[in-house]
């Protein structure tokens, strides 16, 4: 590469990542200033909108995470299970099954949203039964999209491991649920962790799911952030996303610390 | 007879006969917990979207029995919803063009760079990715707004008289979605470019080429099928967005996504809001099919 065209191409490159990075440290400046949360340039600093945010946000965070929690758990255990299933099983239409567990990545999650909302009401036709607005039907919800991005990875990881490993053990005397709690799940866990990460992400990062099937007692953080800047654009806002980037941020170090970001990218949903 | 398996025999013979082995139908049954949750949470409901949009409206939150073509004739006769449908593509590939062009240049230099800084430069990509995306478009609000960053810059040096609209309108919607789909370009294009050897560049290199020539003559043609799937994977996303196109148009921008929630959330036309996500669906589909044949096309 020629000196002059690498210049040129550092230079394109730092303006797109100063690109990427421009809104976050926005958020982080506004929530710092003492004058309308919107305006430019911003002034002295100030700490007040941090003690200003209300009770409302952490309840919103809590259920978030609760929802975040429970999709992930439930698509980690039913997801890594049909992924061995996948890889290992002898079974007719291996193809077609892999198609449909992935085929929730396909449909955009607002019409996810629509069929689960549209299917609560059939439910309260037929049987009377009324989930929505609950964490329970959130947590079913998210963990439509979830489930997909576990299958994929655990996929992935099966793909370059040695099965011989397994018959090395047994062959040494291991019973085949040593075999599986000390051999398969641990060679397993790099894959199975990522595509966590990936449904734990997804599922705290939703609006149309949580907006169609939540109400007034299952209102998630980004339903909350959504709806308060359409009535009322208050300043703390601003604090409460910094708080958040914050959290991610030192989230994602640890990530990149413990498995790699690089090993995460790749498998990211498009 | 010459076989590539190296392994012993006696596994081969123990891999169909012992249903605890590495693989054999013992493991069937493990897809069923998925098959089940699926099936409630997923299938079931779909099935039941496609059933509501087929189903006549006769009255705000509810449908009538029988078997109706009516919401689809409406969407497709319609020039308003037809020219909805049109603004949501038209959107989708203004976004998806800026982020391919934003795009090529960060993914060619992570691909082949080796310069200590990569790991640092990919932190960088990825770490919008790992944010909300309401916290990422309420970060565009104090630079986009009436007082925002780039209107203080235009009044400040005399360029406007009056602050420009960049919110609640498409501009902020278009400028919003590059934001949130620019990562995930660049990740599929640094997959596209690593795939292109380095060596096939230096051999055009050596043979005289210049950099440009080199691109468009070697790179460019090379990675087309990958840049074209990559391309079809991130237009789909776009036009399935909700989130950003909601909080940045301020209900103003009418595209696919805000029409279907404001069907079912304003309008409570149940029937309605599920054909136009049926439709919504089906131009996803269509677009991931063909994407995943050009990757098999790289």
């Amino acid at each position: 590469m020629t000196t002059r065209s690498n210049f040129v191409l550092s230079g394109i490159v730092g303006i797109v990542l100063a690109f990427l990075m421009l809104p976050l440290v926005a958020v982080m400046v506004s929530s710092f200033s003492g004058g309308p949360p919107m305006a430019f340039p911003p002034q002295r600093f100030t700490l007040r909108w941090y003690e200003a945010i209300s009770a409302d946000y952490y309840g919103a965070l809590r259920t978030s995470l609760i929802v975040a929690v429970g999709a992930t758990a439930l698509s980690v255990v039913i997801g890594t299970l049909a992924a061995l299933a996948l890889r290992r099983g002898r079974m007719r239409g291996q193809r077609l099954l892999s198609i449909l567990c992935m085929s929730p990545l396909m449909v955009p999650t607002l019409v996810i949203g629509v069929a689960g909302f549209q299917f609560t009401l059939v439910l309260w036709d037929i049987f009377h039964l009324s989930i929505a607005d609950t964490i329970i039907v959130l947590t079913l919800g998210h963990a439509a999209f979830c489930v997909p991005f576990v299958i994929r990875s655990a996929l992935v990881a099966q793909a370059h491991y040695d099965l011989t490993l397994e018959e090395a053990a047994q062959n040494l005397g291991a019973t085949p649920v040593e075999t599986f709690f000390r051999v398969t799940l641990p060679l397993l866990m790099p894959g199975i962790i990522t595509g966590g990460i990936f449904a734990f992400l997804a599922s705290f990062d939703d609006v149309p799911v949580a907006l169609l099937l939540g109400g007034s007692n299952t209102v998630t953080l980004p339903v909350k952030i959504l709806t308060s800047i359409e009535f009322s654009f208050e300043a703390s806002i601003m604090a409460v996303a910094t708080l958040v980037v914050i959290v991610s941020l030192v989230l994602m170090l640890i990530v990149d610390r413990l498995i790699g970001l690089e090993s995460l990218i790749g498998v990211g949903r498009g | 007879m010459a076989t590539r398996e190296s392994r012993p025999r006696r596994w081969r013979h123990s891999r169909s006969s012992e249903p605890d082995g590495a693989s054999g139908a013992g493991w069937t049954w493990l897809i069923l917990p998925a098959l089940f949750v699926l099936t409630v949470i997923f299938f079931l409901p779909m099935a039941y979207l496609a059933s509501f949009s087929l189903r006549p409206h006769i009255g705000a939150g509810t449908v009538g029995s029988g078997v109706t073509l009516a919401n689809y004739v409406r969407f497709l006769s319609d020039p308003f919803y037809l020219g909805v449908l049109a603004d949501t593509l038209l959107i989708g590939f203004v976004v998806v063009s800026i982020c391919l062009l934003l795009g090529y240049p960060v993914a060619y230099f992570l691909a082949r760079s080796r310069s200590r800084w990569r790991g640092v430069l990919i932190f960088l990509v990825v770490a919008p990715l790992l944010i909300s995306t309401v916290i990422r478009n309420l970060g565009w609000l104090p630079i986009l707004s009436d007082s925002g960053l780039i209107n203080w810059v235009l009044l400040e040096l005399g360029l406007t008289r009056s602050p420009m609209r960049l919110v609640n309108n498409t501009t902020g919607v278009i400028i919003a979605l590059v934001h949130t789909f620019l990562p995930f370009m660049i990740l599929a294009l640094v997959t596209v470019i690593q795939k292109i050897g380095s060596d096939i560049e230096e051999a055009a290199r050596n043979l005289g080429a210049g950099p440009l020539y080199t691109f468009f003559h070697v790179i460019l043609p090379l990675s087309r099928p990958g840049l074209l799937a990559g391309y079809l994977v991130v237009f789909t996303s776009v036009i399935s967005a909700f989130t950003t196109p909601a909080m940045m148009g301020g209900k103003r921008v009418l595209i696919m996504s805000t029409l279907i929630e404001q069907q079912i959330r304003s309008v409570l036309n149940y029937a309605f809001g599920a054909a136009a996500a049926m439709i919504l669906l089906g131009v996803a589909i269509i677009l991931t099919l063909s994407s995943l044949r050009q990757e098999a096309k790289q």
